[in-house]
């Protein structure tokens, strides 16, 4: 290769670097100051702006969103600054959020910075003006804290002067402090105090015993807190209630029962009917007698003539000419068990 | 009496040379915008001038970013203001401390050597016989030396800035446990277009002036060989002390303008 294109190349090379390293150094510089990014215009109207200069930072959440652009007076009393703010940070800023003037630190620029509203408001849009609080100025400061300090003095006054009296033996602290008659009552008080306390105490216990005792179900409370009570009772009551009503069936069906037996005792009287018959007649009940002890007679012979025959019988089964027949018989209920 | 006609004397060569330089400087403008452009011999003036300085000035200005932050952290700790050493840093760099050490050791570097090599050249009357042969002497040598100091001196600066702010970012680095990206961040938060601009303009103006002064004294050098190394050692001297003056008026102008 030729020196001299070797030297050009070289160069070349040189003042592209150099070129570079300046571009790069105002590209971030230009970054920060939010000039290459998408921003919006957002206004913000101050009475007061402490010194901001366009450049300085706007802050949202502790996060640079922009930088102030302009500054207009537009009347005596009315500042109007236009900042820009960076499009994927606007969304998340409600229309409610208010600007402020503040340093950033203690020797720091002057920065605006944007504290949240309530969050009902809409995103902010490029082109709105959000509201602005007044900064609290150092003067204002001094101001307010002269009145708190007159005010301090004037106290520390008024505590002096009971510091004196109470020092002097006026009043009511005064004595407490220094009777020593009010001491010794005072301690005795809580002595008695200390003693009432104990009792109480104790007190305390035996209630909290009962308590805990009348927590059991071996006791009227204690089935009374039963849950399961309400239940048996009811069960009980509505039992008695079903008996009741049996009861009653009962009793009008005796009622009945008995009505009908007056009847009878009374047909009875008068004659009408078999029981009558069988109460009255003294004949009747001779012929039943005799009859039944004909009867019992007749039983008795019938009883004997079927023990004969029961014997006869037996002898039969025994006979060579009917003793296969009964074996046949005894055959056959054999197999019909089986 | 004698006292006052020395002095007076002196003032009028020093106007002398002043009315010399800036006639040297009206030529300079009306030669530069005339043809025939001599671009070959700028680009030589360039890589000599450049590329051959970077190391030199690369050198320095690490060093420079080194040693000032070392000097400032352990004060800047004891104020509890450690956080603040890459704004502080960046802005002394870029605003000041980069563009003057860089002009003053072009200065040292470049200013004595056209100073030297035109002042050789004058005294071995090849500048005369350029004149002779037809050729612009003047066009050759001198515009494509200024013109090379102006658009290469800005260059070396601000590599010279990223190298200082370099070597002080690996003292923050080594001795605070700053990572690279919170270093430069905070650079550049501190940073702005009124510290680059102007600091970055008044470099040509240094390159011109280190060019001009260097090419006026090798240019009109006088005495022969040992009128070569006054022409040297004026241009150095006179450069530096013209980079403090120029340096005063870009702040005083910037401070007006910002």
């Amino acid at each position: 290769m030729d020196k001299s294109i070797a030297t050009n190349i070289k160069l070349g090379a040189f003042v592209l670097a150099g070129t570079a390293l300046l571009i790069t150094a105002i590209y971030f510089i230009g970054q920060k100051q939010s000039m290459f990014g998408n921003s919006s215009m957002v206004y913000a109207v101050f009475r007061d702006i402490n010194g901001l200069k366009p450049g300085n930072n706007v802050r949202y959440s502790g996060i640079n969103v922009g930088s102030v652009k302009d500054i207009t007076m537009v009347a005596d009393t009315v500042v109007v600054i236009r900042f820009g703010l960076r499009k994927d940070i606007l969304p998340h800023i409600k229309s409610d959020a208010h600007a402020i003037i503040i340093n950033d630190g203690l020797v720091g620029n002057m920065i605006v910075n944007i504290l949240p509203g309530k969050s009902t408001g809409r995103p902010l849009q490029g082109g709105d003006t959000i509201r602005s609080f007044a900064r609290i100025r150092t003067d204002e400061m001094l101001s307010t804290l002269s009145v708190t300090n007159e005010n301090a003095a004037l106290l520390t006054a008024e505590l002096l002067k009971i510091t004196r009296d109470i020092s002097g033996g006026k009043g009511v602290i005064s004595s407490m402090i220094s009777d020593s008659t009010i001491a010794r009552d005072l301690k005795e008080t809580i002595h008695h105090l200390r003693h009432t306390a104990e009792a109480s105490n104790k007190a305390l216990v035996n209630i909290n015993r009962l308590v805990v005792s009348l927590d059991k179900n071996n006791n009227l409370l204690g089935m009374v807190r039963d849950t399961m009570l309400p239940k048996t009772i009811k069960q009980t009551l509505s039992n008695i209630e079903n008996s009741s009503g049996e009861i009653s069936v009962v009793i009008r069906q005796l009622n009945d029962l008995i009505a009908n037996a007056d009847t009878t005792v009374t047909n009875i009287r008068k004659g009408r009917g078999a029981i009558n018959y069988l109460s009255n007649d003294r004949n009747f009940v001779d012929k039943v007698d005799r009859t039944v002890t004909d009867l019992d007679s007749a039983v008795l012979q019938i009883n004997n003539a079927a023990i004969r025959l029961n014997q006869s019988l037996e002898a039969l089964r025994y006979h060579w000419l009917l003793k296969g027949s009964f074996k046949k018989m005894e055959k056959e209920k054999a197999g019909k068990k089986e | 009496m004698k006292l006052l006609n020395t002095l007076i004397r002196s003032v009028l060569n020093y106007l002398e040379e002043l009315g010399q330089l800036s006639r040297f400087a009206g030529k300079f403008f009306r030669e530069v915008v005339r043809r025939p452009f001599e671009g070959r011999e700028l680009l030589r003036q360039c890589y000599n001038m450049g590329n051959k300085s970077l190391l030199l000035v690369g050198v320095t200005g690490f060093i420079i970013g080194l040693v000032f932050t070392l000097q400032s952290r352990p004060k800047m700790l004891e104020l509890g203001a450690a956080a603040w050493l890459p704004s502080m840093v960046s802005i002394s760099i870029v605003r000041e401390i980069g563009p003057i050490i860089t002009a003053l050791i072009c200065a040292g570097r470049i200013g004595s050597g056209i100073g030297a090599e035109l002042g050789s050249m004058r005294v071995t009357e090849q500048i005369d016989a350029m004149e002779v042969s037809g050729t612009n002497p003047f066009k050759y040598l001198v515009v494509t030396r200024i013109l090379a100091t102006t658009l290469m001196i800005p260059i070396l600066v601000v590599m010279s800035d990223a190298i200082a702010l370099f070597g002080s970012f690996l003292v923050e680095s080594i001795k605070g446990d700053v990572s690279f990206r919170l270093y430069f961040d905070e650079v550049f938060a501190s940073l702005d277009f009124i510290d680059i601009i102007p600091a970055t303009l008044k470099t040509f103006f240094f390159g011109f002036a280190i060019g001009l002064v260097g090419s006026f004294r090798g240019y009109y050098c006088k005495h022969g060989t040992a009128g070569v190394g006054v022409a040297a050692n004026t241009a150095v001297v006179e450069t530096s002390m013209l980079l403090f003056v120029l340096d005063f008026l870009a702040v005083m102008v910037t401070d007006i303008f910002y």
